[in-house]
């Protein structure tokens, strides 16, 4: 009998698959569960003209435009709750035209990823119809309904090319458990042809057995583990980091010269994610456990 | 107990507002005024109601004291209540969430709300926000909603919003259909706005101290006003102890 395949890689491993203009999807909401390990290993490649879909997004979005990484953001929110009520790199590439905003409402995510999830071209959803959203974003459509007439708005699927999510487990091949709410995660990895599941803890197969109910899998999916790697986002044992977020916040209101510095000591400077959990300290990271 | 924030006066008025029929408050933002109104309408005239916050589903009433009026969090903390979901179920069970909470950069005379930012007239913008989050799929379908707008003056109360995120216009949404009820009230730091039969925003009271001169010169439109607009009855000092000692002990508010 052959073994089974293991799909444990390194976040610079996971990431390098990711060419130039990839469509690459990215979890959590607002202040929980984005897989930030991966997305600064992502910004560290210096990988071009994403199109990054961010359901509820925050830093993650961010630290990818102030990469260069970016060139179209899909988002129903990109703000920094707490910290800012607007996430600064993207405002200012909103404004100035350094990136593209393709806007839809929280709901638009869900059907646009269940539709990608489901193959087919759009699903319909009532919220949207009468408002600026099909001004907005053009792939948007107000349609007759051919049921009952109705006004709605078509919302295209939106396939991924990969989707980056986290997880607090996984064993070594692709089964995912999370501890939280799951956000719409588990849609995202539907909605992409390859899903990168960020993890806190690499358990054996047998752990993933004893609830199987939470398990959440994919037909092409690689584990990565980063321990901590959701900061300075929160997970089922960590709270979010609202220090760091506020010096983020500020540095990335100030840009130029500010923002270059926390991208030199957060980013560049920190060659993989050991090196990022060094600059932020132990005493930090231990402050921030449940 | 002299004196109370703007916040106080908001979470008591929103509190106040909440109709006995209604059985489940959304707060999908971080406004913690409205969610310190849920906790006081659930403890006093509405034991039924759900508060629905971010993710996780709080049911306040009964034996335990209510949690303190924190900051907005997606994290553990905020799932403590009897009930947590993925974020499509809050779409999934689109009737669900009778009452939802929204602020604004402008909301006009016809109730519209812009969340989304000021364009700049040629595809970009002067002012960009931080997104639509859900609030056009909210106001849509939900019974009743509440405009909280932090800010009064011309800027902010115009005549047509540059961009509408949520359609509150009355006339709009029966033409479209809109299953939800729309906007209920609309409050400021100056007093307390709803829309008459036509649709058109009408000052339904003032607060303490603010003259119908000073409210008109704050709107960027004509508002529908009375001769002489009532006083916005302020919070009585057994609404102000519910609130300090038992939902907001922090002093979040």
């Amino acid at each position: 009998m052959s073994a089974r395949t293991s799909v444990l890689a390194s976040a610079d491993e996971a990431v390098a698959a990711i060419p130039d203009g990839a469509v690459v999807g990215i979890g959590g909401a607002v202040t929980a569960a984005h897989p930030m390990a991966l997305v600064r290993a992502l910004a560290r490649r210096g990988v071009r003209d994403l199109t990054v879909v961010a359901p509820t997004g925050g830093l993650d979005v961010d630290l990818l435009i102030a990469a260069g990484c970016v060139s179209t953001v899909v988002a129903s929110y990109v703000g920094m709750e707490g910290a800012a009520g607007v996430a600064p790199v993207f405002r200012r590439a909103a404004q100035e035209g350094g990136v593209t905003v393709r806007d839809l409402d929280e709901a638009h995510c869900v059907a646009a990823l269940r539709a990608a999830a489901q193959r087919l071209p759009f699903l319909p959803w009532r919220g949207g119809a009468g408002t600026a959203f099909p001004e907005l974003n053009p792939e948007l459509v107000e349609f007759q309904d051919p049921v009952a007439g109705e006004t709605l708005i078509a919302v295209p699927a939106l396939r991924l090319d990969f989707a980056l999510i986290y997880a607090e487990t996984a064993d070594e091949f692709g089964n995912a458990q999370v501890e939280g709410t799951g956000n719409m995660d588990q849609l995202l990895g539907a909605a992409a042809d390859r899903v990168v599941v960020q993890v806190d803890r690499v358990v054996g197969n047998d752990q993933i057995r004893r609830d199987p109910a939470r398990t959440w899998f994919w037909r092409q999916t690689q584990v990565v583990r980063a321990p901590f790697g959701t900061h300075p986002y929160s997970n089922a044992w960590m709270v979010a980091d609202g220090e760091h977020l506020a010096e983020y916040a500020a540095a990335g209101r100030a840009g130029e010269a500010e923002l270059a510095s926390y991208l030199r000591r957060y980013l560049e400077g920190a060659a993989d994610h050991d090196a990022y959990l060094e600059e932020i300290g132990i005493r930090r990271i231990s402050s921030l456990l449940i | 107990m002299a004196g109370h924030t703007i916040d106080e006066l908001f979470a008591v008025l929103l509190a106040r507002d909440i109709e006995a029929e209604d059985r489940s408050v959304q707060v999908g933002a971080n406004m913690p005024m409205a969610r310190a109104a849920a906790v006081m309408a659930s403890l006093t005239s509405n034991p039924d109601l759900r508060l629905v916050l971010g993710l996780g589903i709080n049911n306040l009433a009964g034996d335990r004291p209510p949690p303190a009026v924190h900051p907005f969090l997606f994290d553990p903390r905020s799932l403590v209540g009897e009930a947590t979901m993925v974020q499509e179920r809050v779409f999934d069970d689109a009737g669900r969430p009778d009452v939802f909470f929204v602020g604004g950069l402008q909301v006009d005379r016809r109730g519209n709300v812009n969340l989304f930012g000021i364009p700049d007239g040629e595809g970009g913008w002067k002012v960009r926000g931080p997104g639509g989050v859900a609030l056009a799929t909210m106001s849509t379908n939900c019974r009743g909603y509440y405009i909280v707008m932090p800010r009064h003056d011309p800027r902010t109360f115009v005549e047509r919003v540059a961009l509408i995120t949520a359609l509150g216009d009355r006339a709009e949404r029966r033409r479209l259909g809109f299953p939800g009820g729309g906007p209920r009230l609309v409050l400021s730091p100056l007093g307390v706005f709803d829309f008459d039969q036509d649709g058109e925003m009408r000052i339904r009271s003032l607060h303490e101290g603010v003259s119908l001169d000073q409210v008109r010169e704050a709107t960027g439109f004509e508002l529908v006003a009375p001769a002489e607009p009532v006083v916005t009855e302020p919070p009585t000092a057994a609404e102000l102890s519910l609130l300090r000692e038992r939902v907001d002990p922090e002093g979040t508010l």
